[in-house]
């Protein structure tokens, strides 16, 4: 909202810079979100002054160019280079100096700087109509009349208003203040002077030509209106058109100008009609017919779906109440009598109708936020005085005002000691009365404990007595609230730290091993999707864009993008992973628990395993670099004893299941290639999608247990087996483990082959096995024993020959 | 002049450097202030004006000379030194690295922001980011057809379930199941139909926290905002409140800390104000409280509210919210260090 500062001096004076005000304003909930210079020419001509040329003699190097002596009014008369064929000795002209900023008519200001142009010194401009937005001319330079006093500045000349316009960011409850005199009413309760113009005195004809008559249920509260008959429309006086330009209203003509004016000045919207396009005289405040037609203003026909109000006669609709006048209505340029409206109405009803029709008008922002209902008669009052002196004509009626339910001052109780204890701080008594007194609040009674206060109707957002806390706290200022040096605490518990703790550990666990977190959208493609999964899809109704239309039912989306603009940017080589929901429907829309959201976590790796060195491998990342990662970070809070499933899984080409006591927490394998190949992803994208909640509920029950270090040694043996291609380790480690539960402590694979040197179809691993007994040594017969039935046991069940 | 400087020259091109004691005498005879060279260029303040030129620059070569000269003795005989060690290591050779992981600087600030509130006996809370209209608007006291309604654009799924708007819902579910005292932190993604800027998102991510007990008071409030301010951005953090409205505090204020650019003098970051926009606050509104069956009479609480990339852009000086969320490594490995 635009507040001119010239504006609201009208109100409290001059005293304060515009500085102070908005630091007042700010202070007490208007903030101040900007203040802007107004010049209705832009820049106010600063550093521009009246010359006369001296002489003005061809440039030497160029035929358009001439060079001119110019007195400015100094000592010295300046030289500048002038493009202009009009140019000559004698003329009174304009003259930028060095360093003013010109602001033309088209294009960025620009400074004028001392120049050389083809040789020839300038220092200075002389200025066309275009160049300082004085008119759009550019013929020629702009010659003055010959009285112009030479040296003066410019803007002495030119009809200059300037102000400085105060941004407020006004928030939804403060409708009081959606004016110039709201504004000023907080000044006056910050304790400025507060000076109303006195209410003109307006001869009015005892006649009602007019009659009005407020529907019940319509939405229309109030309705106060006059008729003025036989004016002149013309454009405004250019006072009034500085005023309204100044805070970025456009001037149409002096009835509709006027009408504007009140409402920023009052805050109460007005309305004018043609009187002539009133059949029989009558207004009628009713609500709309659904699917009644009507043409606002804008030439726009809008079908009425009932709930509006409208004005309207006994024929048709005239105006959408509070939001829009009618085409049918409107004044036009031959419009001689004028029936003027200042009405109260309801502001759910008027936000109903905005929304539907999609109107965002100055009239509606007030109503919608609430006016003053004891504003319509004075603003009346006022604007029918302005009309008659400015546009002519006479009033034709007198003033016709229903109002069939008078809004009484709101009563409040209000407790100033719990006040004080909401507030944290000791405010006097007088202190209080004072802060009440200045917003207008009155007290007609005092109990021992209570004040009964009588609140203004204009304050629609001061209907309980925490909001005259409110009230008291903003004047009395937040700032005066002194901080002390205690934190009051209290003792609390919550379920979900644990579970945020393991998070974390997993998440910090990745990142020094690597990985870069990152972070994606929730909303994604529809195009992702199959029919089937689209009918569990959260889908929004009024999506941005058809890219962000549902909400995520798969990661790996998220993931892909990613890794496709890291690719295009050459960032290769990934290790990522990123912490999210995915969300499903299964259920109706309306009902809320048909919408489930599931934390997961997702791991990527793509491309080479070290960076680029001198002494890494160039290898690339693998299945097994992936396996370890889960593995270690499993371990990392607690989970052992993965169980995996190969399972097909259509994300991957090739998936693993990832189990803890036959309970599923997750997939991983390499992305299937389709997916990758429509992300432009031509290297095996090695892709994990953990579900947190199970692994962070599994590894929030696990208890730590610390086990005694074994003062026994252990001993390793190796074995080297040949194998049939379609035995695998898991089959060697089961064996393994089965033959020696207890003296078998660890197993591992340290040598994988296959190739010539071994019999087609066959493949070697060699096993290191650690064995233990945590009660005494082994001894050399023990250990034997233990290898000679791991060879036996081994090659009955999987035909596995020890290797020479 | 010009004799003595050809034999200059001749000399310092005969001497022989074999050793590293060698390069130290060089210097001394030639390059120190007491060198040769030096000398050269005291006398040559005193030669006449027409002949500056053409000696100047002749010094100037001679001088560059033997700067070489010394130069290149000196690398030799220190990397010499290099070998002489046991080990038979280049150790100059770059080191053996890896990859360089990090958090993501939103989950960065957001922790460094529940830690803090940790420190005060907060506790974490979360809650779904599929709300109803209840959870969302109408405990909050967001009353139908009011401009209110209007602060935040929504995302609606169906007619009474939208995407959350702000994490205040969480709020509104703790009080639903506890009773008070209620002390909780609520970090959270939320959404608003908005289009994408570099100052607008239709998502991001906000951090809520709430006190709800007897007796809690608007300077308990005012307190605690300050304590969390200065431990994340130090102590000569300045802060101040302005009067707001948001529909589920009353009162409600914004808190502004003094410019972390200029301190408070005013520029560019501030807008010449010298102050930051940071957060939301206020004490929850006594319908909020009846909403969620906490008597209003008994229990007074406060709560605040404030965007996690807006703080996160103060303390990295982010300029485009999209830059969160392109994910580019370049970006992200610089959070390395934090």
């Amino acid at each position: 909202m635009k507040i001119s500062y010239n504006w609201l001096q009208e109100f409290i004076g001059t005293e304060k810079t515009v500085e102070e005000i908005s630091k007042l304003l700010t202070g007490c909930g208007l903030e101040v979100e900007d203040i802007a210079h107004y010049h209705s020419i832009p820049g106010g001509l600063e550093g521009i002054v009246i010359g006369e040329v001296l002489s003005a003699e061809p440039h030497a190097n160029a035929d358009k160019l001439k060079v001119c002596k110019v007195n400015i009014g100094l000592a010295e008369p300046k030289h500048i280079v002038c493009g202009a064929s009009n140019v000559a000795a004698g003329q009174k002209v304009l003259v930028a100096t060095v360093g003013a900023k010109v602001h033309p008519t088209a294009g960025e200001p620009f400074e004028i700087k001392k120049a050389k142009i083809r040789g020839e010194l300038s220092e200075g401009m002389i200025c066309a109509e275009d160049e300082l937005s004085l008119g759009q001319s550019h013929e020629g330079i702009l010659i003055l009349p010959a009285h112009y006093e030479v040296g003066k500045p410019a803007a002495q000349y030119f009809d200059i208003y300037t102000d400085h316009i105060l941004e407020i960011g006004l928030t939804a409850n403060r409708g009081d203040a959606a004016s110039h005199y709201g504004v000023a009413r907080d000044l006056k309760a910050l304790g400025l002077n507060l000076t109303l113009p006195a209410l003109p005195s307006l001869s009015l004809p005892n006649a009602t030509p007019v009659s009005i008559s407020i529907m019940p249920e319509s939405g229309g509260l109030r309705y106060s209106g006059l008729l003025i008959k036989n004016l002149q429309i013309a454009p405004s006086p250019n006072w009034l058109q500085h005023k309204l330009k100044a805070i970025g209203i456009h001037p149409i003509n002096n009835v509709v100008d006027i009408t504007n004016y009140m409402l920023h000045t009052w805050g109460q919207p007005l309305h004018a009609f043609d009187a002539s396009a009133i059949a029989n005289g009558n207004i009628i405040v009713r609500k709309a017919i659904a699917g009644e037609k009507f043409i606002t203003l804008d030439a726009v026909e809008r079908t009425l779906k009932g709930f509006e109000c409208v004005i309207a006669d006994s024929e048709k609709p005239l105006a959408l109440a509070g939001l829009f006048g009618g085409l049918n209505s409107g004044i036009q340029a031959n419009t001689k009598d004028v029936f003027l409206e200042s009405a109260w109405f309801d502001a759910g009803t008027i936000r109903k109708a905005a929304k539907a029709h999609g109107l965002h008008t100055d009239a509606g922002f007030r109503f919608e936020r609430g006016t003053d209902p004891n504003s319509t008669l004075p603003v009346l009052i006022r604007a029918a005085a302005l009309i008659v002196e400015i546009a002519g004509g006479e009033t034709a009626s007198s003033i016709i005002d229903i109002y069939p339910h008078a809004e009484p001052h709101r009563e409040i109780w209000f407790n100033p000691k719990k006040n004080n204890a909401l507030i944290g701080k000791e405010i006097p008594e007088e202190t209080l009365l004072q802060i009440l007194e200045g917003l207008e609040i009155t007290v007609s009674q005092k109990t021992n404990e209570e004040w009964h206060l009588l609140v203004p109707p204009y304050r629609v957002d001061v209907t309980r007595s925490i909001d005259i806390t409110e009230e008291i706290l903003r004047i009395y200022g937040l700032n005066q609230i002194e901080m002390g040096h205690e934190i009051k605490s209290a003792m609390t518990f919550s379920n979900s730290e644990n579970s945020r703790a393991i998070k974390e550990r997993m998440c910090n666990w990745l990142s020094h091993n690597g990985f870069l977190e990152i972070a994606t959208n929730s909303l994604s493609k529809v195009s992702y999707y199959s029919e089937a999964q689209l009918e569990h899809a959260v889908k929004l109704l009024n999506p941005l864009s058809q890219d962000l239309e549902v909400m995520r039912l798969d990661f790996r989306f998220s993931i892909l993008e990613a890794i496709q603009y890291n690719n295009n940017r050459k960032n290769q080589d990934l290790k990522i992973f990123e912490v999210g929901k995915t969300y499903h429907k299964n259920g109706a829309a309306e009902k809320l628990d048909s919408y489930h959201e599931q934390k997961h976590m997702v791991l990527a790796m793509y491309g080479r395993k070290y960076p680029e060195a001198w002494n890494q491998p160039k290898t690339e990342f693998t299945f097994f670099s992936l396996k370890g990662i889960i593995e270690q970070l499993l371990q990392h809070i607690g989970i052992t004893g993965l169980q995996f499933a190969y399972e097909t899984d259509e994300r991957f080409d090739s998936a693993v299941q990832i189990l803890v006591k036959k309970q599923l927490i997750g997939s991983f394998g390499p992305l299937n290639q389709k997916d990758c190949k429509s992300f432009d992803i031509d290297k095996p994208l090695w892709y994990a999608d953990l579900n947190l909640e199970i692994i962070t509920k599994i590894a929030a029950e696990r208890k730590f247990k610390l086990k005694p270090v074994s003062v026994f040694p252990a001993v390793r043996r190796d074995l080297s087996l040949e194998l049939d291609q379609t035995v695998t380790y898991l089959q060697l480690e089961k064996i393994a483990l089965k033959t020696a539960p207890n003296l078998l402590k660890a197993i591992n694979v340290f040598d994988v082959y296959q190739g010539d040197k071994i019999a087609a179809g066959k493949k070697s691993y060699a096993l290191s096995f650690i064995l233990q007994d945590e009660e005494k040594t082994l001894t050399d017969q023990e250990i034997e024993g233990v290898m000679q039935n791991l060879i036996q046991n081994l090659a009955k069940e999987t035909g596995a020959n020890l290797r020479g | 002049m010009k004799e003595r400087l050809e034999a200059l020259l001749n000399k310092i091109e005969s001497f022989e450097i074999k050793a590293i004691e060698q390069t130290e005498q060089f210097r001394l005879q030639f390059l120190s202030k007491k060198g040769e060279l030096n000398d050269l260029f005291e006398e040559f303040k005193s030669i006449p004006n027409e002949y500056k030129r053409e000696i100047g620059q002749k010094l100037n070569v001679l001088k560059n000379k033997a700067q070489e000269k010394f130069d290149e003795a000196n690398n030799k005989f220190s990397s010499d030194k290099l070998k002489n060690t046991k080990s038979e290591i280049e150790l100059t050779l770059p080191s053996e690295v890896d990859f360089a992981g990090s958090r993501h600087p939103l989950a960065i600030v957001e922790n460094e922001i529940v830690e803090i509130f940790k420190r005060l006996g907060f506790v974490y809370e979360d809650g779904p980011e599929i709300e109803d209209d209840w959870h969302n608007f109408s405990a909050l006291n967001f009353p139908e057809n009011h401009p209110a309604r209007d602060m935040q654009d929504t995302f609606f799924i169906a007619e009474e379930i939208a995407l959350r708007t702000h994490t205040s819902s969480v709020q509104v579910r703790l009080m639903e199941n506890q009773n008070p005292p209620i002390r909780a932190i609520m970090p959270g993604r939320v959404y608003r139909n908005e289009a994408i800027s570099a100052r607008a998102n239709c998502f991001f991510h906000q951090i809520e926290g709430i006190y709800i007990d007897e007796k809690v008071s608007f300077a308990d409030l005012k307190q605690t905002l300050f304590y969390f301010v200065q431990q994340l951005f130090g102590n000569d953090i300045n802060v101040r409140f302005r009067p707001s409205y948001f529909p589920f505090t009353e009162p409600s204020a914004e808190m502004d800390i003094s410019c972390l650019l200029c301190k408070g003098k005013g520029c560019n970051v501030c807008k010449y104000t010298g102050w930051l926009e940071i957060l939301g606050c206020g004490m929850i509104d006594p319908n909020v409280l009846k909403a969620s069956n906490i008597d209003p009479e008994k229990y007074t609480g406060f709560a605040f509210g404030m965007g996690i990339e807006r703080i996160a852009m103060l303390k990295f000086e982010v300029k485009d919210l999209r830059t969160y969320f392109s994910n580019d490594t370049r970006f992200l490995k610089q959070f390395e260090s934090i």
